[in-house]
């Protein structure tokens, strides 16, 4: 095989580990290179009628086979182009309800693979992604031929990726999903132990695949076991599976008592207000069409849906878990194919993490957008946290081209309470500040003062 | 008999151990259905469909 000439070609840092191929993109179309390693399991997994089955269920990436060649093409076997997920996101960007369908999707596309002679090799949260609002497995390459007897290799990564993050928000505190923010291969589980309530030692499935298992990991942490086969039956091995799924089913966490939870009741919107600020980003989303929409601040995903309904792929920010929390629970009982929920603090937004910062993105590394909406979010940036505007108008240029922006001027009430405790250090914070300030970044096209407030939304281009 | 080849991910020796004492306690659970559902089926009751075939909207 030639090896490519094309120098826009590049592997991917995500996916280095596993011997069994790798990522790379050409010219912007992404590839998978499936190994000569690898061949036997691939032909297994296409041919057994699993492949099939899992994309129809839509649990398994689609994926074509094609003729491209890669940097490594003496070690390959053959080179797919899966379909391009349209939004990259993290488990410590999901909320409670997410990771735990992560969890049991990884889980029910075990079950399948075992009853067609084959099993997931590892179970990592990364490989499970979010598209047309349901978890599905990305990683082609994860599926292993069974031999009847062996272990599960991946049980420690899953208990590390799904069930100790899930028992942690469930019985402790939701927060805690950003210890996967630490930890890339999952919560360490003698962490885990140590954080969960004791009467958690009452709970079947947290006692043995957390509690005793950190204490099983301590007391062989230098002792050598080799997997063998014949150590565990096919029953047991269901029998383990079953058991970690109920666990994690009877997991649970209802969004309650939370800062924004209940956000747009305690809002000081009229109804009108309300519509009115919906029909413009409606229609400026049409009139724009972009491809993906980030919302920033998106609470309940309201606005969002309104960019949605354009066509575009619209990720909903918003740091609130229980905000993030509804809104995906809205996704899924109306089987919303283009929006994606995520739990983000945009003042300290998701870093690079990893091997040479390179195995996940940072939150400005998946941008930029097409059009980014910042509705009553200024307020708290501006003055909550202190960013000077001419920041964070380079905030904004930097990751996206069109931006619709809501102005919320000092005598509104949400900003009276905002400076109603603390001294007012910003002279520039008045529309014309705010104007002059993205002036320098943005053309202004459209500023619209919202009906019955004293707010008015923009619709700036990048210059 | 070793597995070849050895897995890329480490299992970890204690975590291979109390997967399989767990994995053969749950196992016996697992059996136990098994052939429960055959004397069921001998008199004829149906078994419940498999969750796992249709599950496929399990989020």
């Amino acid at each position: 095989m030639a090896t490519p000439t094309n120098s826009a070609s590049r592997q991917l840092s995500a996916s280095f580990r596993d011997p069994s191929g790798f990522l790379f993109t050409d010219n912007g179309i992404l590839y998978r290179q499936i190994n000569r390693a690898y061949a036997e399991d691939y032909a297994r997994l296409m041919d057994s009628g699993l492949y099939e089955k899992l994309v129809k269920a839509g649990a398994l990436i689609p994926h074509v086979e094609t003729e491209q060649v890669s940097a490594e093409s003496e070690a390959a076997f053959k080179v797919i182009q899966p379909e391009r997920v349209p939004f990259i996101s993290y488990p410590y960007e999901w909320s409670f309800s997410q990771l735990k369908d992560a969890a049991l999707a990884t889980l029910s596309i075990h079950k399948r693979a075992l009853k067609l002679g084959m099993l997931l090799k590892d179970a990592s949260a990364y490989n499970i992604q979010f598209v047309r609002g349901r978890a599905m497995l990305i990683d082609t390459l994860s599926f292993e031929i069974y031999k009847e007897g062996e272990p599960w290799m991946a049980y420690k990564q899953f208990c590390q990726h799904f069930l100790a993050p899930l028992a942690l928000m469930s019985c402790r505190d939701v927060r805690l999903s950003q210890l996967l923010r630490v930890h890339i291969d999952g919560v360490p589980l003698d962490l885990a132990s140590e954080l969960l309530p004791f009467k958690t030692k009452f709970n079947f499935g947290l006692l043995t695949h957390i509690h005793v298992h950190a204490g099983s990991q301590k007391r062989y942490a230098d002792k050598t076991v080799e997997p063998r086969k014949g150590m565990m039956s096919q029953q047991a091995m269901i029998g383990l599976i079953e058991s970690l799924e109920s666990t994690i089913k009877k997991l649970t966490w209802q969004p309650a008592g939370t800062e924004w939870g209940a956000y747009y009741e305690a809002t000081n919107y009229s109804d009108s207000a309300f519509e009115h600020k919906k029909q413009l980003v409606r229609a400026w989303a049409e009139e724009k069409k972009p491809t993906l929409v980030w919302d920033l601040g998106g609470n309940t995903g309201v606005f969002s849906r309104e960019a949605a309904a354009s066509g575009a792929f619209t990720v909903s920010f918003d740091i609130d878990p229980a905000a993030v929390e509804q809104n995906y629970q809205v996704v899924k009982k109306n089987k919303e194919q283009n929006l994606l929920p995520l739990v983000l603090d945009l003042t300290n937004p998701s870093p690079a993490i990893g091997w040479d910062h390179a195995e996940r993105d940072s939150f400005g590394q998946r941008g930029p957008a097409d059009m980014t909406l910042a509705l009553a979010v200024i307020h708290h940036l501006a003055i909550s946290n202190n960013v000077p505007l001419p920041q964070l108008a380079q905030f904004f240029a930097a990751r996206t081209k069109w931006l619709v922006i809501e102005f919320v001027p000092k005598s509104d009430s949400q900003v009276k309470r905002l400076l109603s405790s603390r001294k007012d250090i910003f002279p520039n914070y008045t529309r014309e500040g705010f104007e002059a300030a993205f002036s320098e970044r943005f053309k202004i096209h459209q500023a619209e003062p919202i009906h019955d407030s004293e707010r008015t939304l923009y619709l700036m281009e990048t210059r | 008999m070793h597995l070849s080849p050895l897995p890329y991910l480490d299992p970890g020796s204690g975590s291979l151990i109390i997967q399989i004492l767990i994995a053969a306690l749950l196992g016996i659970g697992v059996a136990v259905r098994a052939s429960w559902g055959s004397i069921k089926k001998l008199f004829g009751i149906k078994p419940k469909a498999d969750d796992d075939d249709t599950d496929g909207d399990s989020n």
